[in-house]
């Protein structure tokens, strides 16, 4: 259980605005091993999203580098990250950003299309995934007519369903009332028990609680 | 993703908004239809009027006063006063000739008690039906002697005819040409045929009595020669054109001061001009596929922004740029294939009511509807390209934070 999945070496990210460069990263050094539960903690405009944005390979660093899953990020191009996401992370966000005017099913079984899976095995595979997540009532449901709480269960097994080696969630509670967020809280300490590696960002020292590690971020750069 | 993913993908979006994916359609639609509809009703009209020229008869020579002269021009074409009821004549001796029929045209007031109608007389010999392809419905036509007595006798086409309540009992009866009192001797059979002129409505009387009465000389507008046999079209218009060279002093190596023109040769004319008729038409009608084509763009482009978001979602859930352009081409190409389909259908209905109204045959063109369908094709390409590359291109932090 020592095997690293991520290594973060002096990893900076710089926005250049055009007038002023914003470092929102500095130097970081981080590693996660295979099948942790760690929070990412620390106040607003500490840089957590920018840290998801580059764990989760939708962004680069602009400096230092960085390891997933053995794969070097900084080297692929816009092609080899969409594949890396594609196969190892699984993203849950704040607002849930489930797809508009498609169903449950749909939603959860849209990551699946995208690896080329065929149609009959993606649907019951999200239908698998819905189950298991209590929500084998809702499968054809619109978000529209889901619950924060139900939509949030949505977003997490489309997580899931691709069984990606990295569950990366930027505030997953952040719009649920305090049952809503505890049973969501409650369904990765779940996953995590299944061996999954959760990395979960959040402002919110009750909910950091939660995970096995706390690393503290502030104004960039890690707090001891 | 796979291209049955892509399509299921792009109906159930153009699903959703039925209203804006109709009238996005609709431009395409109405491009697609008038594209077809526009040829095939050049076509129809270029076979009209083939029938009718055809329905003269394919013997037939026609002369026209003038050269048809390659350099400078020598006065409008048929304007020159060059032929005369005499030439008419002197081509009726010609062996291989059937027979001749000068014209020698005017305008004038028809009238039958209260009804009247200004229409072309037209001053001719007996050959006329023969040369012009006429039959008789009542009465007969003009005759040999009615001509050397220049007689004041008419033969009315069929409209004429109708226009001036005439029926069959009216053979005998008189009609005022220009308020000169005329007996009407026979009405001939409609000939019908679509054109620019209707070949029912003209008077027919004697030339000899056209030349006295109304058009005060002796210049003839055409000579129509029937020749016995196809196979001597060549020889015979050698023949005229050496009897008239003679008759107007022309010598070796002169200009012609007359055409002779084959029904072939017109045929051909008439045949290149309405091409270049279909083919503006159609030049004309793609215009508005174009125009459909940009309104694809524009639908597109506003898609592009509504759904940053949906972009932004897809891309972390793995879409690829590559997926995330052909969802937003096929959603394209979609709008402007079922928009050309549905256009072909609407342009094959007009053409085939617009066949019956001017009553021609309705003729079914594969090739233009294929064109179509590929051309559609290619408008939502080129249309479409440009709005999915910019949805491929979004940046995925930005797009997720679009609002
Ligand atoms: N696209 C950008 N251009 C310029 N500066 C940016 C950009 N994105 C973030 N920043 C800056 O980087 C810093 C870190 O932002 P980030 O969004 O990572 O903070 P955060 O920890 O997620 O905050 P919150 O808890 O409020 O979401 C902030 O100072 C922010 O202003
Ligand atoms: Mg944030």
């Amino acid at each position: 259980m020592s095997e690293a999945i991520i290594t973060l070496e002096r990893v900076s990210r710089v926005y250049d605005t055009g007038k002023v460069l914003v470092p929102a990263l500095e130097d970081v050094d981080l590693t996660i091993e295979r099948g942790e539960f760690v929070a990412i903690v620390g106040p607003s405009g500490s840089g957590k999203s920018t840290m998801m944005n580059i764990l989760g390979c939708l962004d680069r660093p602009t400096a230092g580098r960085y390891v997933l899953d053995g794969t070097p990020v900084e080297e692929l191009d816009d092609n080899g990250l969409a594949a890396v996401r594609s196969r190892s992370i699984g993203f849950v966000f704040q607002s849930y950003n489930l797809l508009p005017r498609t169903s449950a099913i749909e939603n959860v079984a849209a990551p699946l299309a995208y690896q080329g899976v065929g149609r009959k095995e993606r649907l019951a595979r999200a239908q698998e995934a819905l189950e298991r997540l209590g929500l084998g009532e809702r499968l054809h449901h619109q978000p529209t007519e889901l619950s924060g709480g139900q939509q949030q269960r949505v977003g997490i097994a489309r997580a899931i369903v691709t069984e990606p080696a990295l569950l990366l969630a930027d505030e997953p509670t952040g719009n649920l009332d305090s049952h809503a967020g505890a049973e969501v809280i409650d369904l990765f300490r779940q996953l995590h028990a299944t061996g999954r590696t959760i990395v979960l960002i959040t402002h919110d020292v009750d909910v950091a609680v939660a995970a096995d590690r706390q690393i503290h971020i502030r104004d960039g750069r890690i707090a001891a | 993703m796979k291209p049955g993913d892509l399509l299921r993908l792009a109906v159930s979006r153009l699903g959703t908004g039925k209203l804006r994916t109709g009238l996005t359609m609709l431009g395409v639609i109405i491009g697609v239809a008038s594209v077809v509809a526009l040829v095939s009703v050049g076509q129809g009209a270029t076979s009209g009027i083939n029938s009718r020229l055809e329905g003269l008869g394919t013997n037939l020579l026609s002369i026209t006063p003038g050269a048809t002269t390659t350099g400078a021009t020598r006065g409008a074409f048929g304007s020159a006063t060059t032929l005369t009821t005499e030439d008419a004549t002197a081509l009726t001796t010609l062996p291989d000739v059937a027979g001749v029929a000068p014209e020698l045209t005017s305008s004038h007031l028809i009238a039958v008690g209260s009804q009247n109608e200004t229409t072309s007389v037209i001053g001719t010999t007996p050959a006329y039906p023969l040369v012009f392809a006429y039959e008789m419905w009542r009465g007969s036509f003009l005759t040999q002697a009615s001509v050397d007595h220049s007689l004041r006798v008419a033969v009315l086409g069929n409209t004429t005819a109708s226009n001036l309540g005439l029926g069959a009992s009216s053979i005998g009866s008189t009609v005022y040409i220009s308020g000169l009192p005329f007996q009407v001797v026979g009405i001939m059979q409609p000939k019908g045929g679509v054109g620019f002129q209707n070949p029912d409505d003209e008077v027919l009387i004697p030339v000899t009595t056209a030349r006295d009465l109304f058009v005060g000389g002796d210049s003839v507008r055409t000579i129509g020669v029937s020749v016995a046999s196809q196979a001597d079209m060549n020889t015979v218009t050698a023949e005229i054109t050496s009897v008239l060279d003679q008759r107007h002093g022309i010598g070796a190596g002169g200009t012609p001061d007359f055409t002779v023109t084959s029904q072939t040769q017109l045929l051909s004319t008439v045949g290149s001009i309405s091409t270049l008729l279909t083919v503006l038409l159609a030049g004309i009608a793609s215009i508005s596929l174009i125009v459909g084509g940009i309104g694809i763009m524009n639908i597109m482009l506003v898609s592009v922004r509504e759904r940053t978001r949906e972009i932004g979602i897809r891309k972390a859930i793995g879409a690829r740029g590559r997926d995330v352009m052909l969802q937003f081409l096929f959603e394209a190409l979609l709008l402007s294939v079922s928009g050309g389909f549905i256009g072909i259908l609407v342009g094959v209905a007009a053409s085939a009511v617009i066949a019956v109204l001017a009553g021609w045959a309705f003729t079914f063109n594969p090739v233009t509807v294929a064109v179509s369908v590929i051309f559609s094709l290619i408008v939502g390409v080129i249309f479409g390209v440009w709005p999915a590359s910019q949805a491929a291109r979004l940046d995925p932090v930005v797009a997720l934070r679009y609002e």
